[in-house]
């Protein structure tokens, strides 16, 4: 697969925090790329990097074939951005916010018309091109700053935390309208979420953690990499249910999470039986499941993503 | 190019939807000529007829009016480039910083946006003319229009500067209320700024509104058939190092001062967004 962004030996320093360490990796043609990492963890700082907006302490950055320190002009019509706040002009109409963006990117004069209606078809905003932004719900808000993001046809689209603050149903609508324009135009994704059920869709998962890359690798993989079950349970006494399964298990290991303990294991029909027999105090809550991307960052970052939000 | 148009055209949409914003920075301007017309012409013109013996039809307003023009022009040009300030906090900056547009552009744009702005919130101010019970020929005060885009030009680029290295709006406030009262009373624009202290007559100097409003009084009223004598009370004889400056120097003056202060911006966004 051909790389479309490559990030090399990547550094950000201020004047007393190292931000970005060392980062390095790259991400192919029409891929799925997420990126994820606790608050304070590099993200950001490395992201605003790659859009220009940052100059890098050291390192390199290319994009679409472009150096992003030094044919910013280049990079910056070749990448579309969707930020997590709000970036749309409310006072003016839906249309009126995407014919602003066709003259910021130079979309030929002929064009506009026609990607206009294409982009609002996309995300179903046709009927609300006339509309005043201020009108419209998060939902619609979010879609337009979609379709906006896609007007001068980026070769890459980044997305950063995109379905922050919708309800669940717009949430999965949101999903939809990305998987399907991945599919109809192989446009590349680079995705932030702090919703690791959402970040399943990407075909490559970078971890970020004290401004370095911990691991990347498919969804499938990590989660590989957790390996066996998990099992949950909660105890009238959590602590001193602590210390006897240290005692007791020999393979696996112990996680304590607020109100629950966590033991991971390759073997847990025998730690269940075990578990009934060997604690002496009640069991409240019990639980085994398949590992999920929550347990491969917590594993990685020592952080639940899902608590950790700003 | 485009950029520049495209960011020049959303300022001036936003401008003429607003019509809370058309009418209600009339207020000042209104006021002023209330206080400058209404109460100070008595005395301006009795001193005046009682100096000068040709001055028995003296009208002072007709002298201010053109200030008052120029104190608009100020004001609007000044507040307009405040956008730039809601248009970071409102994230909009952002969609156009992550453009193409280069920054040189950005500036430049929001410049005229603002300068556009002003100037017809200026012209605007024309409609009360009848009221005043003064006139200005139709052809001058057509001829004044584009010195008037020039002077806002100048007086947007001030504000575009402030507001390029300003965080918050209540910062930007405070040093405009610094900036913007000294910047009236210092360039002649409500009375003679003749015979000034040293230091005072620095600031005059350095001051565009100066230019501004002596360029706006030359084209509005037939100074050259006026008695020597008015002309020097009312401070129709501007002199720069002794000798007295000609509309092109005024011009010319206006057109550099607003290129070192854009440029200046466009460095501080370059600083603050690299």
């Amino acid at each position: 697969m051909e790389s479309i962004i490559e990030v090399d030996r990547l550094n950000k320093q201020y004047k007393d925090t190292h931000a970005v360490k060392n980062v390095s990796f790259d991400v192919g043609q029409g891929e799925i790329f997420g990126f994820l990492g606790p608050n304070g963890a590099g993200k950001s700082t490395t992201i605003n990097m790659i859009c220009t907006m940052l100059a890098p302490t050291s390192g390199t950055i290319t994009i679409n074939g472009f150096d992003a320190t030094v044919q910013r002009s280049k990079v910056r019509e070749s990448i579309g951005i969707i930020f997590q706040e709000n970036t749309l002009d409310e006072k003016l109409t839906a249309g009126e916010n995407l014919m602003l963006h066709c003259r910021f990117y130079r979309v030929p004069k002929k064009k506009r018309e026609e990607r206009i209606q294409e982009v609002l078809q996309i995300v179903d905003l046709t009927e609300s091109r006339n509309k005043k932004v201020e009108t419209f719900s998060g939902g619609m808000k979010r879609r337009l700053e979609m379709a906006r993001g896609l007007l001068h046809y980026p070769k890459v689209l980044f997305l950063d935390e995109p379905t922050v603050g919708l309800d669940p149903q717009t949430r999965a609508h949101m999903w939809e309208y990305i998987l399907r324009l991945k599919r109809k135009e192989g446009i590349t994704m680079f995705l932030t979420t702090h919703y690791l059920d959402e970040a399943e869709i990407s075909d490559r998962i970078a971890i970020m953690n004290h401004g370095g890359i911990i691991t990347i690798d498919s969804p499938a993989q990590l989660k590989k990499q957790v390996g066996g079950d998990i099992i949950e349970l909660a105890a009238k006494d959590n602590d001193q249910a602590e210390v006897e399964l240290k005692q007791y298990i020999e393979e696996g290991e112990i996680i304590r999470q607020e109100g629950t303990i966590q033991i991971k294991t390759a073997d847990s029909d025998s730690i269940i039986s075990g578990l009934m027999k060997e604690l002496s105090v009640p069991i409240t809550h019990l639980n085994i499941r398949k590992p999920t991307l929550n347990d491969v960052f917590l594993s990685f970052t020592g952080r639940d993503i899902e608590h950790s939000e700003s | 190019m485009e950029g520049i148009f495209a960011i020049w055209q959303r300022d001036v949409i936003k401008f003429l939807r607003d019509r809370a914003r058309l009418f209600g920075s009339f207020s000042m301007p209104i006021l002023f000529l209330l206080i400058f017309g209404g109460g100070l012409s008595g005395t301006m013109e009795g001193l005046i007829s009682e100096t000068v013996p040709e001055g028995a039809d003296f009208q002072y307003i007709q002298f201010v009016f053109p200030g008052i023009v120029a104190m608009t022009l100020l004001m609007t040009s000044v507040f307009s480039s405040l956008s730039i300030i809601e248009d970071r906090d409102f994230g909009y900056m952002k969609e156009i910083l992550v453009s193409p547009v280069s920054r040189v552009s950005i500036a430049v744009g929001k410049m005229l946006g603002a300068s556009t702005v002003a100037c017809i919130q200026g012209v605007m101010m024309f409609l009360l003319i009848p009221f005043l019970g003064i006139s200005y020929p139709l052809a001058s005060i057509i001829q004044v229009i584009p010195f008037m885009f020039l002077l806002a030009c100048a007086l947007s680029s001030v504000g575009l500067l402030i507001a390029s290295f300003l965080k918050s709006t209540q910062g930007f406030q405070l040093i405009v209320q610094l900036l913007v009262m000294p910047m009236v009373f210092l360039s002649g624009a409500l009375f003679p700024v003749n015979n000034m202290p040293g230091w005072m007559d620095i600031v005059v100097k350095i001051n565009p509104v100066t230019y501004g409003v002596d360029i706006m009084k030359k084209v509005m009223i037939d100074t050259q058939s006026l008695a020597p004598a008015i002309r020097e009370a009312m401070g129709l004889n501007l002199t720069l190092f002794g000798r007295s400056i000609t509309v092109a120097e005024e011009v010319l003056f206006m057109i550099g001062f607003t290129t070192i202060l854009v440029l200046l911006a466009t460095l501080s966004f370059r600083r603050t967004n690299a």
